[in-house]
C-alpha cells in the first residue's frame, strides 16, 4: 500500500497550487500554438490570483 | 394576373436528407477516445498523438488527486449521506482510474475537521471536473470540432 507523506499547505499555497495547475491545464487544451500557450496562461493565472485576492479582500470585514 | 406557379414555395428551409451520423465508426471512435481519457487521464489525447495536451492531463490531474489525497481530503464513496456527498463522489469519479489511487494512497481516512483537510476535498473535486473537461475536450478533438 503507498502512503504519501502528510501535506500541509495553507489557504494561499492551495489557492495557488489550484490556480497553476488549472491555468496550465486550460492553456495547453486551448490553444495550440506555444506562444499563445503562454500568453493564455499567464492571463489566467493573473485573473484567478486577482480574482481570487479580491474576494478575499472583499470579505475581510465579516471575517471578525 | 396570373396565380403562383405551384412548384414555388412559401419560405422556409430546403428540406435537406438528415444524416444520421450518430453512430458512424468516426463518432464511435470519437466516445470510445472520450472514455478513454476519462478512465486515464491524457490517453484520450495520447491516442490521437496529441502528446503535449496527453502529458499535461495526466500530471495535472495526478498532482490535484496526490495533494488532496495527502492532505486527507474527503475521497467520497457510493454511500453519501446526502445531495452534497453524491455530487462530490460524481465529482471524484471524474478522475477515472485515479479515483482508486486516491483511495488507496489515503490510508488513514479523511480529516476534514482541519483546513486541510478541506482544501484536500477541493483539489480532488477539481481533478475530476478537469479530467471531464479533458476527456471532453478529447471527445471533440476526435470529431474534428476543436483541436
Amino acid at each position: 500500500m503507498t502512503v504519501l507523506h502528510p501535506l500541509e499547505l495553507t489557504h494561499f499555497q492551495a489557492f495557488l497550487l489550484f490556480a497553476v495547475v488549472i491555468s496550465v491545464t486550460f492553456g495547453f487544451l486551448g490553444r495550440r500554438r506555444s506562444k499563445d500557450r503562454v500568453k493564455y496562461i499567464l492571463w489566467s493565472l493573473f485573473l484567478f490570483l486577482l480574482v481570487g485576492i479580491g474576494i478575499g479582500w472583499a470579505m475581510f470585514p465579516f471575517s471578525r | 394576373m396570373g396565380e403562383l406557379p405551384q412548384n414555388i414555395t412559401t419560405g422556409g428551409t430546403p428540406s435537406v436528407p438528415a444524416k444520421n451520423d450518430e453512430h458512424s465508426p468516426g463518432e464511435s471512435r470519437a466516445l470510445a477516445l472520450g472514455v478513454a481519457g476519462w478512465l486515464l487521464p491524457g490517453l484520450g489525447h495520447a491516442l490521437q498523438l496529441m502528446w503535449g495536451r496527453a502529458v499535461v492531463v495526466f500530471l495535472a490531474v495526478g498532482l490535484l488527486v496526490g495533494a488532496g489525497a495527502s492532505m486527507k481530503g474527503n475521497v467520497f464513496t457510493r454511500q453519501g449521506n446526502d445531495a452534497f456527498d453524491t455530487l462530490g463522489y460524481i465529482a471524484d469519479l471524474g478522475t477515472g482510474s485515479f479515483y482508486f489511487f486516491a483511495r488507496a494512497i489515503e490510508t488513514s481516512g479523511a480529516d476534514v475537521s482541519h483546513a486541510d483537510g478541506d482544501y484536500g476535498t477541493r483539489l480532488l473535486a477539481t481533478a475530476g471536473v478537469l479530467n471531464l473537461l479533458a476527456a471532453l475536450h478529447a471527445y471533440e478533438a476526435a470529431r474534428g470540432h476543436k483541436a
